[in-house]
């Protein structure tokens, strides 16, 4: 139960700048996560939460109150460190009961063994109960701590990272645990992780960041409908999405857009058509997801645009075909029983209706079509 | 170009080693009798999980470990008793053991300068596969200089550069992050397609495997499970293990009761009132008290808001993912996840109905894990 | 096949005893020195040089030096300086350790160089400044002067074996330890001090060794109120004659602690040690 606030945090590393002017306010009980590619500063701002570090600039707030300077001990804060923090001269019992052991938290003895119990049931861990953590593998060192920091009832939760050596399975089973767990407890989850599945499915609100700057803070379906740039767009989704160059022609009233040196004529929504009319462009990146190409192996009809085929991955459920054209690889997800030869001339269409126009110089994110649609999301989660 | 036969291989560790082998202590055996035919230019995927001795397999077939019993063939030639060196076995390893003092040329073209080759030979077998695996611009950079996923590439150029008749690689992007591991699996499936060369892939990612191999050998402790092309171990796993490790998000594995009802038979869930109908093709082989594992895959479970007569559940998790959404609802003390493409909404503690897509439950005997077929 | 059978089992079985015969031979080669020196011990002046397993054994060595003299006063005051120097180094030593391993500050690694360079220089070099220093200031022949010299001996050990344990231990596990609510010094006793405490206790006892055994030192800095037992052995060397028996008497209970300790630690120590050394 807190709400956490950072103004203008900046965290230097020697010359290095790990967080370059970060305000976020983080609501109380909201699921909130940081989400980036490797070295963005997501594990720093944690830190920097939790009292393990501190900024150089800028303000923690706990609760309205300035914690910069407040021990880790008192801030009420329980977290798990990406490669685990265990303490490996304890069992994975002792391990969890540990912060019930320490004066600020204490229990006593009975109470600690429900709760531990509790806790491992949860995690699938109750048979290790009495072995070190040198005994156990990856996946079980990383549910050792997540038990460790839900044990206890702190004010704020902080987790790096806790799913992601886990095998495929298992991260699928802890997500929807941890998703259905969200609702029970009453406090404040900062969570962090590269996976944006993980980020999608249980956030409320996500914070992108790179190299130490905050690009887009949002709902998860913000960030994949409306995403700020093509770098936010390429974070969210599998496979990623494709960004094609297209150029624009205007023909009286209509716009059209052309890509990969073929002669097929794509439209744009009327809306959308509006907007890049106004501007005087004659280039646009476009966006388009895997799932938003359909595919044949004959030309239906003039608006099919053409592809030799690159890959073909079937992955149980759907098949990812990855197409050439124009030295463009483009990544489509069809159904599972689709085959095509490599190298085979296959035909696409895209759907415009659901591309996302990109800025190509800027790569900002200029417009979609049905922008009202994804704007009233915004304003209801708000 | 070779055909691989391996007939009746086994490999036990004795000594120190058996400690480190704990689950195998009962029968020791690491590879327990394991026989296959892999056909010419064919790319087989050996899938498992860890300690399933899968690496063991293609360690032996390599020649870096032993042959306990059991006899292993390239096309016509027995070759257990052969030198690694003698097998013509081209080999990529999880870890790039790439030579740090030389360039990539150099590393490429090791293997045939110490077989003596003439140097326009060794240049144009470098000029053929630099560009296969995308490396042309690095042939003269050194091993330090390159980034993971580059040192893959020429870690698998050097073990093709000869053109074995056999091609080993043994998790070879594990090491890799998501978007490398992709693009990387695509260049192998592409190389393959070009040189043709009978290729195994030992791995225990599933996605890799169905994505690379023409056909996969799913092994756990030892022993083979099934062997398939992608889609038959999807659509028709032959036990418990293999439709659990194949397919992600995972398929859903119920214990189920089944229960005479109404002349027909429902299944039933410890913990749970659902109900559901035991498919037609079930008809004659199941009776009312028999205990089964019910498995369906997450994209096979259909949701209906209707509130007709069946029992309905209760959402417990609802994922949107843009474009799939991921739903769980508890059955008793498992989840049971459901995946949909469809545009729906749905928040947790919706009541809803379940109906499963019954020509795709699959059946499994809970003692043994076998398949009960209709 | 059969045959083949047999000769490897000959086989095995030779290599078994060449193994044995060969660590034989090596165990009294080790112990041969310690096993003469116990023998000089029981044998008679006269006797010294004419037998050599074959003698009287005589307790008069052990009655000249335990009673005569006053060898059990610098066993005593052996112990002190040693066991003194050893506290004082754990006591400074970790700390430093820790600062060593956890914190960056500037010309780190240049203070953990130096602090290990101590080890480096020749006793001898540095004892004469030491020996005129000490007899300025009043610290001669005094266990707190001998004491704070055995920091040269004592303290570069410690600190570079812990500072290696120190810099395994992730600092995530420390700050976990905070968020679970222990102030920083139960974070060390009850977390950091478990895990260190292997190379705590092997670099301790070592350095107990290397002090109960230094020679120069005690050899300029004291003199006649403070005596350790590696001096005492001298005084049996008169200028007439050298009584072997009695300095082997002397030398054999010196040795006696550190046997003890070893046996004790023997585990301990290679593992405490070796663990260290990777990573300092």
């Amino acid at each position: 139960m807190a709400q956490i606030e950072l103004c203008n945090i900046t965290k230097k590393y020697k010359k290095n700048t790990a967080l370059d002017d970060i305000s976020i306010t983080i609501k109380d009980n909201e699921f909130f996560v940081l989400f980036g590619p490797a070295g963005a500063g997501k594990t720093t701002l944690l830190k920097i939460i939790a009292g393990a570090e501190f900024p150089q600039e800028g303000l923690v707030k706990i609760d309205g109150k300035i914690v910069n300077h407040m021990e880790s001990k008192d801030r009420n804060i329980s977290m798990v460190f990406e490669n685990y923090a265990l303490y490996p001269n304890l069992t994975v019992y002792d391990n969890i009961a540990s912060p019930m052991r320490s004066r600020l938290y204490r229990k006593d003895e009975n109470d600690i063994k429900t709760a531990v119990n509790k806790v491992t049931e949860l995690m699938k861990i109750n048979h290790l109960l009495e072995r070190k953590p040198s005994q156990l593998s990856n996946g079980q060192r990383q549910r050792v701590a997540l038990g460790r920091c839900l044990v206890r009832n702190p004010s704020v939760f902080l987790m790096d990272e806790p799913l992601a050596h886990l095998d495929a399975k298992l991260r699928h089973m802890m997500r929807g645990e941890l998703k259905e767990m969200q609702t029970s407890i009453n406090s404040t989850t900062i969570y962090v992780t590269h996976d944006y599945t993980e980020a999608m499915s249980l956030a409320d609100r996500i914070a992108v960041l790179n190299k130490g700057k905050i690009v887009q803070l949002g709902t998860a379906q913000e960030m994949y409908f409306t995403p700020r740039n093509e770098f936010v767009a390429c974070l969210f989704g599998e496979p990623e999405i494709n960004i094609i160059e297209a150029q624009i022609y205007h023909e009286s009233e209509k716009v059209y857009c052309k890509a990969f040196n073929q002669d097929v004529f794509l439209y744009p929504g009327t809306d959308v058509g509006k907007i890049l009319t106004g501007e005087e462009r004659s280039r646009v990146d476009m966006g388009i997801r895997g799932t938003d190409i359909e595919i044949a192996f004959e030309r239906p009809g003039d608006d099919w645009l053409e592809g030799c085929v690159y890959a073909n991955e079937p992955i149980g459920n759907k098949v990812i075909m990855t197409l050439t054209a124009a030295g463009n690889k483009i990544a489509i997800t069809c159904p599972n029983d689709t085959k095509a030869d490599l190298d085979a001339t296959v035909y696409f269409k895209i759907n415009m209706d659901k591309v996302l126009f990109f800025d190509s110089e800027t790569k900002e994110f200029i417009t979609r079509s049905d922008m009202k649609k994804y704007k009233k999301g915004e304003e209801t989660d708000t | 170009m070779a055909q691989l036969i391996l007939n009746q291989v086994y490999k036990k560790y004795d000594g120190k080693k058996k400690k480190l082998f704990k689950k195998q202590e009962k029968n020791n055996f690491a590879v327990n009798g394991i026989s296959y035919t892999c056909n010419d230019g064919e790319f087989i995927g050996i899938l498992g999980p860890s300690g399933c001795g899968k690496s063991t397999t293609l360690r032996m077939i390599a020649g870096l470990e032993k042959i306990t019993a059991g006899e292993i063939y390239i096309g016509d030639m027995l070759i257990n008793d052969l030198e690694p060196k003698d097998r013509n076995i081209g080999l990529a390893f999880e870890d790039y053991a790439l030579y740090p003092p030389l360039t990539v040329r150099e590393n490429l073209a090791f293997n045939m300068r110490a077989k003596k080759k003439a140097q326009n030979e060794i240049d144009e077998a470098i000029a053929y596969v630099a560009p296969l695996m995308k490396i042309d611009d690095l042939l003269e950079m050194k091993p330090s200089a390159l980034s993971g996923g580059q040192k893959q590439r020429v870690n698998i150029a050097r073990a093709i550069v000869r053109r074995p008749g056999l091609l080993l690689l043994d998790e070879p992007l594990s090491h890799l992050d998501g978007k490398m591991r992709q693009q990387l699996r695509q260049e192998i499936r592409r190389m393959h397609h070009e040189i043709h060369c009978t290729a195994i892939i030992v791995t225990h990612d599933q996605m890799e495997a169905m994505s690379l191999a023409d056909r996969i050998i799913i092994m756990k402790d030892g022993m083979i499970q099934q062997i398939g092309t992608p889609l038959e171990v999807y659509d028709d796993p032959v036990n418990e293990f293999v439709a659990g490790f194949i397919g992600e998000p995972p398929m859903n594995l119920l214990h189920a009761k089944i229960v005479n009802k109404n002349g027909g038979f429902v299944f039933t869930f410890a913990g749970s009132e659902l109900e559901v109908q035991v498919p037609k093709k079930y008809g004659k082989i199941v009776c009312g008290g028999m205990e089964v594992i019910l498995g369906v895959r997450p994209t096979d479970v259909m949701i209906t808001k209707k509130s007709a007569a069946g029992t309905q559940v209760r959402i417990a998790v609802y994922e949107n993912l843009g474009d799939e959404r991921r739903i769980a609802v508890r059955v008793g003390a498992s989840l049971v996840s459901i995946t949909t493409v469809d545009d729906v909404f749905y928040s947790v503690g919706d009541k809803v109905q379940l109906a499963f897509h019954e020509e795709r439950t699959h059946l499994f005997d809970p003692a043994t894990g076998n398949r009960i077929r209709g | 096949m059969e045959k083949k059978k047999n000769n490897k089992k000959i086989y095995m079985a030779l290599g078994a005893v060449g193994r044995n015969l060969g660590l034989t031979l090596f165990g009294l080669f080790a112990l041969f020195p310690l096993v003469w020196m116990v023998l000089c011990a029981f044998k008679s002046d006269a006797q010294m040089y004419n037998t050599v397993f074959r003698f009287t054994p005589t307790l008069d060595n052990f009655y000249a030096v335990l009673v005569r003299t006053d060898y059990f006063k610098a066993f005593f005051q052996n112990l002190v300086v040693a066991g003194g120097a050893v506290i004082i180094t754990v006591i400074a030593g970790v700390p430093c350790a820790y600062a060593l391993a956890r914190y960056d500050f500037k010309k780190k690694e240049d203070v953990a160089f130096q602090i290990l360079s101590f080890k480096f220089a020749p006793e001898i070099m540095v004892i004469l400044p030491i020996f005129l220093i000490f007899q300025k200031i009043g610290l001669y022949d005094s266990y707190f002067g001998l004491i704070w010299v055995y920091q040269l001996i004592t303290m570069p050990l410690l600190i570079w074996v812990v500072r290696g344990y120190f810099e395994d231990i992730s600092v995530e596990v420390e700050q976990a330890a905070q968020l679970d609510g222990y102030a920083w010094y139960e974070v060390f006793l009850k977390t950091l001090l478990p895990l260190i405490k292997p190379g705590l206790v092997a670099s301790g006892l070592l350095a107990f060794i290397f002090a109960w055994n230094s020679f120069t030192f005690p050899l300029i800095l004291s003199g006649f109120k403070i005596q350790t037992i590696t001096i005492t052995a001298l005084r049996y060397i008169s200028s007439d004659t050298v009584h072997y028996g009695q300095v082997a008497v002397a030398s054999t209970i010196a040795v006696l602690p550190e046997v003890i300790v070893a046996l004790f630690i023997q585990k301990h120590l290679v593992r405490g040690l070796s663990f260290g050394a990777v990573k300092g």
